[in-house]
């Protein structure tokens, strides 16, 4: 309905107009009914090109042909089918409208088709990246459940011959592996808190020495032995975030220093600000990032090739940071210091 | 450990969950009652008596909060509320419709158990007189004297302004507990100070750069996430 509104509004006034500048023609120039018949062409041309379908040209051009015979040729003010050439004319104004409505049609087919097309590809897109998570986790989540699952089990049926080292050395298994899946869960939950359309997240001032302690605190109490140093700024420093999901990405970032470093010496947690930014710098003094994987390191795609080898997770850890930083319109970045390696991410202050 | 004999009730609807919390109560001089729906729990809590209750928020019969409210109708026993991790705001509608405290799934033993003594702790001196009220608040070398007013941090005063002093013995006075934003404020500067908790927040910021060592490694008082805050159990009450 609104469509077929806007296609006979359109087609009213570029008649009108046509028919007021014809006048025009008429009145200041003698003889001159070629460039009306010229003025209608156009006008039919653009109706038929910005209406659907054919209906609205065909009446179009009837309407030129009956108003150039009826006012701007001899007998002037009278209609007369009898004068020669006027099939011609009637002919020649129909072909063009109907080729032009033909084109334009055709025009808005394939249009359609070539948007269709990319949104497939686009969910295509989609669907691979989701899927390819979704094994990446499943391959993550699979590795500690299998020793969490046999540990228990050997647990279970040879009780009676382990000694109570044995005992303590599964127990201790399970215990870390268990940590490490909630660890999981929760990087896992924190990605549903962001709005899966807009990629955007609810923003609150909150102050950054809470964060950080807050995220030094959950990180100690799974593992206890680990020495982080940090220096902030004196001043008082509040920056709208979403406290949970940067609390994410402080322990992830901790937690990946502390355990693939391969060092005791602390790891370092510097924030510094200037006016647009606070930056969190995660360093340490380890081993530092393999070269070759630090072009990818966010992507996610990092240890699923060396998945065997690597302690697990930690590609998925940081494509979910990667997604928490840009999310709060932020940068992060990664990169080898003299030695060691360095974290940093940055988020607006306003 | 010497525990005068105090009743604990569970009520949770995992029996695996209820299980471990039980054999770690026990093992620690409590004596133990299990519920696994809401409505065994409240009858329970009527014909038992508990001295303190453990409540799971996501019972499959009654909301957490409605049980909540039914016992708090009759009973101040202490309730802790047992959640998920990103339950906020279930957390603050909990405690404040009268749960005492929280603890965060999944937990260990030494947390539960510290949750458990701090409430039941605070519910005794209810019953008592205030005279614990004045005994100072003692913790790795910070000593609140509420007499004089007066806050020592490793034998060197501190000055506070008038507000952080409120603020700071509030939260000494339930040590060990979280007192949510609002319970602070309307503590501090009185009932009708609304839901802005910026300046709460401002003023504890300021707090911790004169008593704390490293504002970011904080000692004495600690961030509840969208909860509010607690502080270092009192030394002297530990035992």
């Amino acid at each position: 309905m609104k469509n077929f509104l806007r296609n006979i509004s359109y087609t009213l006034i570029m008649l009108a107009f046509a028919t007021g500048l014809a006048f025009i023609f008429f009145h200041f120039v003698k003889d001159n009914t070629a460039n009306i018949a010229l003025v209608y062409i156009l006008a039919l041309i653009l109706i038929a090109r910005w209406t659907t379908g054919y209906l609205y040209g065909i009446f179009s051009s009837l309407f030129c042909v009956i108003f150039i015979n009826g006012f701007f040729t001899y007998p002037f003010f009278e209609i007369n089918f009898t004068m020669n050439g006027y099939p011609i004319t009637f002919v020649c104004m129909l072909i063009i409208t109907i080729t032009t409505s033909a084109m334009t049609t055709k025009l808005t087919r394939q249009d359609e088709m070539i948007a269709e097309r990319e949104r497939k590809l686009n969910d295509a897109e989609k669907e691979r990246i989701r899927a390819n998570l979704l094994r990446a986790i499943s391959h993550d989540l699979r590795t500690p459940l299998t020793s969490i699952i046999g540990s228990s089990a050997s647990y279970i049926e040879n009780h009676d011959e382990l000694n109570s080292d044995e005992k303590l050395q599964l127990i201790t298994s399970i215990h870390d592996d268990s940590n490490w899946l909630l660890n999981m869960v929760e990087n896992l939950l924190s990605v549903t808190r962001i709005q899966e359309d807009s990629h955007k997240v609810s923003k609150e001032p909150e102050i950054v020495e809470e964060v950080v302690s807050e995220a030094i605190d959950r990180l100690e109490k799974r593992m206890p032995d680990a020495l982080i140093k940090v220096s902030a700024p004196d001043e008082i420093l509040m920056i709208p975030m979403d406290f949970l999901l940067i609390e994410q990405v402080l322990i992830n970032l901790l937690e990946n220093a502390l355990v693939h470093s391969q060092t005791t010496q602390p790891v370092e947690l510097i924030i510094t600000n200037d006016d647009a930014y606070v930056t969190f710098h995660v360093i340490d003094h380890g081993k530092g990032i393999d070269t070759s994987a630090l072009p990818d390191i966010f992507s996610g795609k990092y240890d699923s090739s060396l998945a065997s080898d690597t302690k697990r997770g930690m590609g998925i850890g940081l494509s979910i940071c990667r997604t928490i930083i840009q999310a709060h319109g932020g940068t992060i970045t990664a990169h080898n210091h003299e030695n060691g390696a360095e974290f940093a991410f940055s988020l607006p202050i306003v | 450990m010497t525990t005068p004999n105090y009743t604990v009730l569970i009520i949770e609807d995992e029996k695996n969950i209820s299980d471990f919390m039980s054999k770690a109560l026990k093992s620690n001089g409590y004596r133990v009652i299990t519920a696994l729906s809401g409505k065994a729990g409240l009858s329970l809590i009527s014909s038992q008596c508990p001295d303190i209750v453990l409540l799971d928020l996501g019972l499959p019969d009654i909301e957490g909060n409605d049980i909540i409210t039914s016992v708090r109708k009759w009973t101040s026993c202490p309730i802790i509320v047992v959640s998920a991790r990103t339950g906020e705001k279930d957390k603050v509608a909990a405690l404040d419709l009268g749960a005492d405290d929280y603890i965060t799934k999944p937990f260990g033993t030494p947390e539960m158990l510290a949750r458990i003594r701090a409430s039941l702790r605070h519910s005794n001196r209810m019953d008592s007189n205030s005279a614990l009220y004045i005994r100072p608040y003692q913790c790795r070398g910070l000593l609140l004297d509420f007499d004089k007013r007066m806050l020592t941090v490793n034998g060197e005063e501190v000055h506070l302004t008038q507000i952080e002093y409120k603020i700071v013995a509030f939260l000494a006075r339930n040590s060990g507990k979280v007192m949510t934003y609002s319970a602070i404020m309307s503590n501090v500067w009185g009932p009708f100070t609304g839901d802005n908790n910026r300046i709460l927040r401002v003023n504890m910021a300021n707090i911790r750069r004169k008593i704390e060592q490293n504002p970011s490694q904080p000692q004495f008082l600690f961030t509840e996430v969208g909860v509010g805050y607690r502080m270092r159990e009192d030394e002297n009450e530990l035992c």
